[in-house]
């Protein structure tokens, strides 16, 4: 057991601090506005952000109910992915910054990885919601959904798997970001762009130059998404995407989640350490 | 015991008081235009000395602008909409300057403990939101250059400018109509408390879509044209999209000299509305007490 630093504890500790987290953050998510509001923004966003990428898309002529689906399933999941690769990073600049409490939850017997993990999952579970009414609004635009109902067991199989391998991409981030000054808000942002770019959210993974798609390949996220478009849509997606076999996939996803896991909580400490070392953990940098 | 200023002593202070307090029309002309170029100054000059700042001004909008780009290669659509794809990105820059640092700048000045500075300095608000409009748009103005340029090297774009004086007026009526409403904007963000940061991030994504920066506004039907009439990003892109890119020119819903008509009548009404209510904000926050008062 370590008596100081980002991980401590036993297991029992680090799920107190988990839920904790997690219940400061819905306080800090959730309560900044009136709930009808709160939900006008989750839903007004990501509506915006689909009608773009519809809008664009009619520019080449009238759009058939799959490749609505396509972007409609995609777009939907970035929600998720996007909160949950920035929500560490936000939630450890938030409380350095904005709150100015690092020093003090430093302080408490809660571990700051477990506390990172609780806030990221309130984020992406509240994107979540807008990643719903996505969904809802390309079935009311006519997408077919899985004939039969989604399909639970590969959903339950990839969501999870998904989730765990966002979040863990998104710690190491926090534990990097929390050790720079300028512009530490900004990198998780980046980052999430160039996923978004490179994942096949919204366009099949043959439009991107041929270097390019071996590196969308190997993103995890890429094959959560088609993941869950099979679970969901329940058809495969154009492309090299749809080549792969749904069990292949899901040994993919298992595979780069269990290796992501097995690296960012190591990461995340060192970054923690470091920051702390070179007395940057509690710096306000008025960034 | 003080001594007391009698006579031609105390006429003299009287009269120097006076020459200090009563400006001229010309001495407050000169002393609003010293403002605007002291909060220009550090809009321009401060922003390139911290070169992270100009990495991240472009990296977000060039990623954004490939999504697009790829998102319009895969339905096989005329390169005339990658062209136009790389300018809305250019222009959508200066949106993005209007909504972040101008129309949220005084909430964080607020937070950060600057606004008491501005309201204690011999400066109004308002030379001062002009000076961060103009050292504004100086600022994105190279960043918008080096977006198109990144996207013809990146991905082939071919521009036909007949006419390079049009364009530029376009130009510079979009971006001045876009600067007016921020000054508006300054004011709706001074008076938001944590729900500011969610309010910049509702300008964006669906502004785009309303003003149809990426697609034409006319995909948009009734709701495109009334955006034609309020937002400025609407008639600005739709007539730099005639001007620049003659191919799309029949996508235009509006001749481009109603548009740059409708952008100067935005300028000049947004600056008003924008000036009234900021003062009007400055007040009321004066005499609630809540002006300087942070959001969290």
């Amino acid at each position: 057991m370590r008596p100081f630093g980002p991980l401590r504890g036993g297991a029992a500790d680090a799920a107190r601090s988990l839920v904790a987290s997690a219940r400061l953050a819905w306080a800090i998510e959730g309560n900044w506005a009136q709930p009808v509001y709160l939900a006008a923004f989750l839903i007004v966003r990501p509506l915006a952000f689909l009608g773009l990428f519809l809008a664009v898309l009619s520019i080449g002529g009238s759009l058939n109910v799959a490749t609505i689906g396509f972007v409609v399933i995609g777009q939907a999941v970035f929600q998720i992915v996007s909160a949950a690769l920035e929500g560490p990073t936000h939630a450890l600049l938030d409380d350095r910054e904005r709150y100015r409490t690092i020093r003090y939850i430093f302080a408490t017997p809660s571990s700051l990885l477990p506390v990172s993990i609780g806030r990221s999952l309130v984020k992406a579970s509240i994107a979540g919601f807008s990643a719903l009414v996505v969904i809802g609004a390309g079935m009311l635009l006519g997408v077919p959904m899985r004939a039969g109902g989604p399909d639970l067991l590969l959903f339950a199989a990839v969501l999870p798997l998904g989730l765990l391998s966002v979040v863990g991409l998104g710690i190491v981030l926090g534990g990097l970001c929390v050790q720079l000054r300028n512009d530490a808000w900004s990198y998780p942002e980046a980052v999430s762009s160039t996923v978004f770019l490179l994942c096949g959210a919204i366009f099949p993974l043959e439009v991107l130059p041929g270097p390019v798609q071996n590196i969308a390949a190997a993103l995890p996220i890429t094959w959560w998404i088609e993941g869950l478009r099979r679970a969901l849509l329940g058809t495969t997606s154009p492309g090299i995407l749809g080549t792969m076999p749904t069990n292949e996939l899901l040994l993919i996803l298992a595979v780069g989640t269990a290796v992501i896991w097995l690296i960012s909580p190591r990461l995340f400490v060192a970054g923690i350490d470091r920051a702390r070392e070179k007395g940057q953990l509690d710096q306000n940098t008025a960034s | 015991m003080g001594s007391s200023v009698v006579g031609a002593e105390a006429a003299a202070l009287i009269s120097r008081i006076h020459e200090e307090t009563s400006w001229s029309l010309g001495r407050r002309i000169r002393h609003a235009f010293v403002s605007v170029v002291a909060r220009a100054y550090p809009r321009v000059i401060g922003a390139a000395r911290e070169p992270s700042w100009l990495f991240f001004d472009l990296v977000f909008p060039i990623l954004g602008m490939c999504s697009i780009v790829f998102l319009l290669r895969s339905r096989g659509v005329d390169e005339a909409w990658i062209a136009s794809t790389i300018l809305a990105t250019a222009l959508l820059s200066f949106w993005i300057s209007v909504v972040w640092m101008m129309g949220a700048q005084f909430h964080w000045e607020r937070d950060s403990g600057n606004l008491l500075l501005y309201i204690t300095a011999p400066v109004g608000l308002g030379a001062i939101a002009l000076g961060m409009a103009i050292g504004g748009a100086l600022g994105v103005v190279i960043r918008a250059v080096i977006i198109t340029v990144a996207g013809v090297l990146l991905f082939g774009a071919k521009y036909q400018v007949a006419d390079p004086f049009l364009l530029a007026l376009v130009i510079l009526a979009g971006v001045a109509a876009m600067y007016s409403l921020g000054v508006c904007l300054s004011s709706v963000f001074l008076i938001s408390g944590r729900e500011a940061d969610h309010l910049g991030s509702l300008l964006n994504e669906p502004m785009q879509l309303l003003g149809g920066v990426y697609a034409p506004v006319r995909s948009m039907g009734t709701v495109g044209v009334v955006a034609l009439g309020i937002l400025p990003l609407a008639p600005a892109i739709d007539a730099l999209r005639q001007v620049a890119v003659p191919q799309l020119a029949a996508t235009g819903i509006l001749p481009v000299g109603v548009e740059l008509l409708i952008l100067l009548v935005m300028t000049i009404v947004f600056g008003v509305i924008g000036r009234v209510l900021l003062a009007h904000i400055e007040r009321v926050g004066r005499a609630g007490g809540k002006l300087l008062a942070r959001a969290d």
